[in-house]
């Protein structure tokens, strides 16, 4: 459908873009991702020639482009920005029919197909489309760009970074229609972004980009499971939640100052302990040094007396996890537990210490947002 | 040639534009401060300067007579609308964080226009005292008209003598003076706005 | 009532030169300005030159150019005109080129995007955005030429300043009046008339909305 070959682009010695080139099936959602200055968007304004390259060939649907009439290209792209671009002076369904009344649509088609593309996402026809851009909420506003970009259903439509300025709720209503009107309609897209979850939610196929090269094409899995530069998975790291998420272990969110007691201890000066640090729960260990399980001061007084060592009380099989398991996966047994905490073992199943709802919400949220 | 009749025609200029100041900058302030009467202030100045110079000259005479009175009354109003249009639009702009964080020190409004606000505004109350400058030595011309002199007077003459020395040498005195105060007052400008 | 007996027609007459020497030269620069403007933007390296040399005729007080082309060509009414016009245009271009350049560059990359060609973006895009402040300089530069054109009695071609003129020289405050008020009215209304045709013409998108 789109297809590069050695595609250079270059402001005086500076070159944005080194002889890259790459292939985009029909139906495709490609994703166009790299830090700035990539030359990722350089990269998508060339397909409808708002950039001339410098060199190489670029082919729309088998077509050389560049010996193709700049304006009748574009009318077959649909084109979004993240600016927006509604023209103010314009009312909404004046705006959706913009390409469509240059590609000669009558009137009626060109409200039948405003009427249509206005159900898809949500949007009442009667109460919008005689409405101006600005009397339209920043979300309705990118909905509409979308739809314009739509309108005369191209097979090819064109993103860069639509969804940049929007606000996160927004931003991923916005994404969840997109990949639905993807669904219904089979659009090429090939959409610009430097947000690596959205890139991560939406693409089939994701071309990374790093100082005018690109640095891998792969698949969402595949660039997360196999990054192709140390660069990329930093990229990943940097920029998405989710990424990062994946690569935390149990450790991460491990509290060390856990208050343990050898099995021979005995039951007096156990409930001392407990007594003195306020806890109600004592983790036991076996001589070696080994989880040996947990006491509950319930389970003290059950057993009614004040003699003997905590090693003759059955210890409470309480929840544990290794330190090197994947977070996720201990929060998620966390979650089904009715137990209070978690304790995280080492390796050698030593006591490394404990998780606690509080301290896990806690660290979640340094993770999410700590470096914000 | 007599010079002293470009001298004439500065000092018209000059007083208007200063008394345009001492009234105009308060009621841009003033048009700042009170959105209820804003809309007046601004209309009434707009309407001043749509009247045509020689009509509002006439107008005066009437009351005052003739005379430099009448003409520095009539070139102040005219020259109104820049002065306080600019003193309305330069203290609506100034950084909204610089007003709060004035408001947050305890300033009283008194204070933080005359400490903050007006010298931040000030470039732009100065382009307004250029364009009213610029206007007024224009304007001035119809001065002769009700007994104020200047080069009006001149090119007055010229024309009815057809004489192209007198015409030549109004057009071109007034053409240089409106043409050095406007690069003069531009600079000035400059150098202000990179202090602000 | 005995004043209008004697002077009413040749109020009416001057009033209608007044408007003749307005409406003409605001025309003509009208047309000069938005041809001169639109060029203009679409080189802005070499604006940023012109216009700068541009803006001195504009400084200039608008007799200067009566006052010497009354030497040139003479007693005619077409040195009133042309002296206005000249007069007339650099409000209106200062603004037509202004408004073009500041239109939302994301705009033009948008009608571009959408494959409008260069003379449909200027036509449904650029030239509707710019509209606000065009008729802001044309109401400029009708204001300023009602004010000017009171000079056409200066050379004696007539309009509302040769009453006014009259009346200065003769010490007649009827006359005075009678030419400064009519000259005040048409100017206020003139800039009603243009305030009302643009809140007609501008785009309702433009406007702001609550």
């Amino acid at each position: 459908m789109i297809r590069f070959e050695n595609v250079r682009k270059q402001y005086g010695d500076n070159i944005v873009l080194k002889d890259i080139s790459f292939h985009i099936e029909p139906g495709e959602f490609v994703v166009l991702i790299g830090p700035s200055g990539c030359g990722k968007t350089t990269t998508l304004k060339s397909i409808n020639r708002l950039i001339v390259p410098e060199g190489g060939k670029i082919y729309v649907d088998g077509k050389d482009i560049s010996k193709i009439d700049p304006v009748q290209l574009r009318r077959g792209i649909g084109y979004v920005i993240q600016q927006i671009g509604l023209f103010p002076n314009m009312t909404i369904e004046q705006n959706i029919g913009v390409v469509p009344k240059r590609l000669d649509y009558s009137k009626e088609e060109i409200t039948k197909i405003t009427k249509d593309l206005m159900k898809m996402v949500g949007m009442d026809y009667d109460q919008y489309a005689n409405k101006y851009p600005s009397q339209l909420s920043g979300g309705q506003q990118q909905r509409i760009g979308v739809l314009r970009a739509l309108a005369a259903s191209p097979p090819i439509v064109l993103m860069d970074e639509p969804f940049g300025a929007l606000d996160p709720m927004t931003r991923t209503v916005l994404q969840k229609e997109i990949l639905s009107l993807q669904k219904k309609l089979k659009k090429t897209i090939v959409f610009v972004t430097h947000d690596m979850d959205e890139a991560l939610d939406l693409a089939d196929k994701i071309i990374f980009m790093n100082e005018g090269n690109i640095a891998q094409i792969a698949s969402p899995e595949e660039m997360l499971n196999n990054p192709a530069s140390d660069m990329i998975r930093d990229f990943m790291r940097n920029t998405s939640i989710s990424a990062e998420r994946l690569d935390l272990t149990a450790g991460d969110f491990t509290k060390s100052d856990v208050v343990t007691a050898y099995k021979d201890k005995s039951i007096r000066a156990a409930t001392d302990i407990m007594a003195r640090n306020k806890i109600d729960s004592l983790v036991i260990k076996n001589d070696d040094g080994t989880y040996a399980g947990v006491v509950t001061i319930k389970a003290i007084r059950r057993h009614g007396k004040s003699t003997g060592t905590i090693g003759d009380l059955k210890p409470y099989e309480n929840i544990t996890a290794s330190i090197k398991e994947d977070a996720k996966k201990t929060f998620d047994k966390f979650y089904d537990s009715p137990d209070n905490f978690i304790v995280v073992l080492n390796e050698d199943n030593t006591v490394a210490g404990f998780i606690t709802k509080s301290s896990m919400a806690i660290a979640m949220a340094d993770t999410l947002w700590g470096d914000m | 040639m007599d010079f002293s009749i470009v001298w004439e025609h500065l000092f018209l200029v000059f007083m208007s534009v200063l008394f345009s100041l001492i009234i105009g900058l308060p009621l841009g302030v003033l048009a700042y401060l009170k959105a209820p009467i804003r809309k007046i202030i601004l209309w009434i100045v707009e309407v001043l300067q749509t009247i045509p110079a020689l009509a509002l000259l006439g107008l005066i005479m009437i009351v005052f007579g003739a005379g430099k009175l009448t003409v520095i009354i009539g070139l102040v109003l005219y020259s109104l609308l820049p002065i306080v249009h600019n003193t309305y639009i330069g203290l609506q702009g100034v950084d909204s964080g610089i007003k709060e964080a004035g408001k947050g020190m305890g300033l009283t409004q008194m204070d933080r226009l005359i400490s903050i606000e007006i010298p931040l505004a000030f470039p732009m109350i100065f382009t307004g005292i250029r364009i009213a400058t610029i206007t007024t030595i224009g304007a001035a011309i119809f001065a002769t008209s009700v007994g104020g002199g200047g080069l009006g007077s001149v090119i007055y003459r010229g024309i009815r003598t057809q004489n192209m020395d007198l015409i030549l040498f109004g057009t071109l005195a007034l053409m240089i003076m409106a043409i050095f105060f406007d690069i003069l007052m531009t600079w000035v400008n400059k150098h202000l706005e990179k202090q602000v | 009532m005995n004043f209008f007996n004697i002077y009413g027609e040749r109020l009416i007459s001057a009033i209608q030169t007044h408007l003749f020497y307005v409406f003409t030269s605001v025309g003509i620069g009208l047309l000069v300005a938005l041809i001169l403007g639109i060029l203009l933007s679409r080189v802005p390296q070499y604006a940023k030159i012109i216009m700068p040399i541009l803006s001195i005729f504009q400084t200039i007080p608008g007799i200067v150019f009566i006052g010497l082309l009354f030497l040139i060509l003479g007693m005619v009414p077409i040195t009133v005109i042309t002296a206005l016009s000249i007069y007339a245009v650099f409000p209106i271009l200062k603004n037509t080129y202004t408004g073009l350049l500041d239109v939302d560059p994301a705009l033009i990359e948008a009608a571009k995007g959408s494959g409008m060609s260069p003379m449909e973006s200027l036509i449904e895009v650029e030239l509707p955005l710019a509209l606000t402040s065009i008729f802001a300089g044309l109401k400029m530069s009708t204001i300023y030429t009602v004010n000017w054109a009171v000079l056409a009695a200066m050379i004696g071609l007539g309009g509302l300043g040769e009453f006014i003129y009259i009346g200065i020289t003769s010490n007649d405050n009827q006359m005075i009046l009678a030419g400064a008020i009519p000259s005040a009215i048409m100017a206020i209304l003139l800039s009603l008339l243009i305030d009302f045709v643009s809140h007609l013409i501008i785009p309702k998108g433009l406007r702001r909305v609550g």
